[in-house]
């Protein structure tokens, strides 16, 4: 750890950590790379009230430069367009990581050198603080003393240690693109899977016809069969993640990892790292996006094929019909941008918008508008934040109406 | 348990011990305390009252201060013939860390009254135990500067903060 001749170190400085363990007298030593804790810092910038930001008309052709005012210091900073993009998404909330994604689908290329040194502008006109974990566990922790809150802490801390996951699977991919994989990508592959789902969807018209037989194939135990249905469709979401890791062998990009995880601490989910495709066309970028969806429409037009030709009113007829239903419901909200989720259309539709924090943003505006009153100008910006934030809130509750509306129909 | 010949043996190889004469060290040994400890099981925490230090027989122990919440930072680790707590023989400050132990340990608990029969008895031996003392104290001195720098540099390259251009 000693420098002793007085040059720069040449390695980036380490942590040891303890973390204490909440079930038990034990503890874990983990050490931390001040690199990695600079990706995941979430930069914020300072409240609203103290800075200003003003497009500065430009006599030469190309694109604008903005104004940054530190209205507390009275210090001025010229942003050129993609640093102002930056400072935009300075708000706390996103990472590093997040905001050069954010960039990159922006701008379809990085500079490695545009944030740090743009951080150290704005810091230099002391218009970025820094806060270093979610808002969330920050607010967990200073309640921890009551016992519910550190029970949901204790709770998310255990889910966000287990991480199955791999970044040696470059060759695992390429190896099951090989080996029929391929077949996705190429037109007779397209044309199979849009007829099983034309097939898929005709079986599911007749089949909601019968919807009441169908159902009580479930016996007296709908509940616990729709809960086995969930189970089941969670494994399909592996299927879903590596048809995305195989899109990017298609367009020769890197599968950087695989894995499973606890979303935030507490979803359950399967993850591919799918970065390298933003270094590629847009076209490879929503194939990508799509194709991954495009495993629940095709299993869940199988599904209804299989409870179509299934025994009326059986247990397999009933079975299967709840897991089609299941599987292209996936397929919609997959592919359905206005949920407040960024799934695989979500970043279709930020790709064509050009707008990546859609979003963050979108939420802050409604916000906003809740705090200080519909009294600002709506612009085509605010439209759009406007509209996906009305069509989202929409969607979820027709959503979980739609659910209800099953498990009720299900039960009785 | 090792016989009063093994700890003596032990205690040789202990820098704070090394030029104390035989005699006295067996009588040293005699008032040694000897105390086990399982995987994980905390042995002291900061601003806990004691007035012992610990020579470690065996195991690991991580020593560690409290930052944030359930997170500690780690200052040192100490294994066979490391010691820690030794402050306390001279002050009756609140302890200054935590110390835990990273595998099943067997400490050798040296208290103050122990100390002080030392020093009455065979102030030779106290001379040297001090002297062997204040040079680790010098060493952990330089350490902890060390130890500050390092996490200073930690500090501005995860916050990517500039302060050469100020």
């Amino acid at each position: 750890m000693t420098e002793t001749d007085g040059s720069p170190p040449s390695r980036r400085a380490r942590l040891e950590l303890l973390v204490r363990r909440d079930a038990d007298e034990g503890f874990d030593v983990r050490e931390i790379g001040s690199a990695t804790a600079f990706v995941q810092s979430r930069p914020q910038r300072v409240v609203p009230e103290s800075w200003e930001l003003a497009e500065m008309p430009s006599r030469m052709a190309g694109q604008p430069s903005y104004i940054l005012k530190n209205t507390v210091t009275d210090r001025f900073l010229l942003l050129a367009e993609p640093e102002k993009f930056l400072w935009e998404q300075m708000d706390g909330q996103t990472s590093l990581q997040e905001i050069a994604t954010a960039y990159v689908l922006r701008y379809g290329a990085f500079d490695f050198d545009i944030i740090p040194v743009l951080m150290r502008k704005l810091q230099r006109a002391q218009l970025l603080t820094l806060t270093p974990t979610s808002r969330l566990r920050q607010a967990l922790a200073r309640n921890r003393r009551r016992r519910v809150v550190k029970a949901i802490e204790t709770g998310f801390t255990a889910l966000e240690r287990i991480n199955i996951s791999s970044r040696n699977v470059q060759r695992a991919f390429t190896a099951a693109y090989r080996w029929g994989g391929f077949l996705l990508f190429t037109p007779a592959g397209v044309i199979a899977c849009l007829l099983v789902a034309v097939a898929g969807m005709v079986a599911g018209v007749k089949l909601w016809r019968e919807g009441g037989d169908i159902v009580a194939g479930f016996g007296g135990h709908a509940l616990q069969g729709l809960i086995t249905v969930k189970i089941l469709f969670f494994l399909t979401v592996a299927a879903h993640q590596i048809v995305h890791g195989l899109a990017l062998i298609h367009y020769r990009r890197r599968v950087r990892e695989f894995g499973f995880t606890f979303l935030h601490g507490f979803v359950p989910t399967f993850y591919v790292d799918v970065t390298d495709i933003f270094m590629t066309s847009r076209r490879a970028r929503v194939v990508t996006a799509i194709s991954g969806a495009g495993v629940h429409l095709v299993l869940g037009s199988a599904w209804f094929l299989v409870a179509l030709w299934a025994p009326l009113g059986s247990f397999t007829q009933a079975f299967a019909a709840a897991s089609g239903i299941i599987q292209w419901q996936a397929f919609v909200i997959a592919l359905y941008p206005f949920c407040f989720i960024e799934m695989d259309g979500y970043h279709v539709l930020v790709d064509v918008l050009g707008t990546p924090t859609l979003k963050q943003e979108a939420i802050s505006w409604a916000g906003g508008l809740v705090r200080r009153g519909a009294s600002r100008r709506m612009g085509r910006q605010e439209a759009l934040f406007a509209f996906y934030v009305v069509v989202s809130t929409i969607s979820v509750a027709a959503f979980v109406a739609f659910n209800v509306m099953l498990i009720v129909h299900a039960r009785s | 348990m090792p016989s009063p010949t093994e700890t003596v043996a032990f205690l040789r190889q202990v820098r704070l011990f090394k030029d104390i004469a035989e005699p006295e060290l067996a009588t040293l040994a005699q008032s040694l305390r000897e105390r086990p400890l399982r995987r994980g099981q905390v042995l002291l925490r900061e601003g806990d009252v004691g007035e012992e230090m610990f020579i470690v027989l065996r195991g690991s122990l991580v020593i560690s201060k409290p930052v944030t919440g359930r997170v500690e930072q780690v200052l040192a680790r100490a294994g066979p013939g490391d010691f820690f707590g030794e402050m306390s023989l001279f002050d009756r400050a609140p302890r200054s860390a935590t110390i835990q132990a990273d595998s099943d340990a067997i400490l050798l608990a040296l208290d103050r009254e122990a100390m002080r029969r030392l020093t009455e008895v065979s102030p030779r031996a106290a001379a040297a135990f001090f002297h062997a003392l204040v040079q680790v104290f010098i060493e952990r001195l330089r350490a902890s500067g060390d130890l500050v720098a390092e996490v200073t540099r930690w500090g501005l390259e995860a916050t990517g903060l500039d302060l050469d251009s100020r």
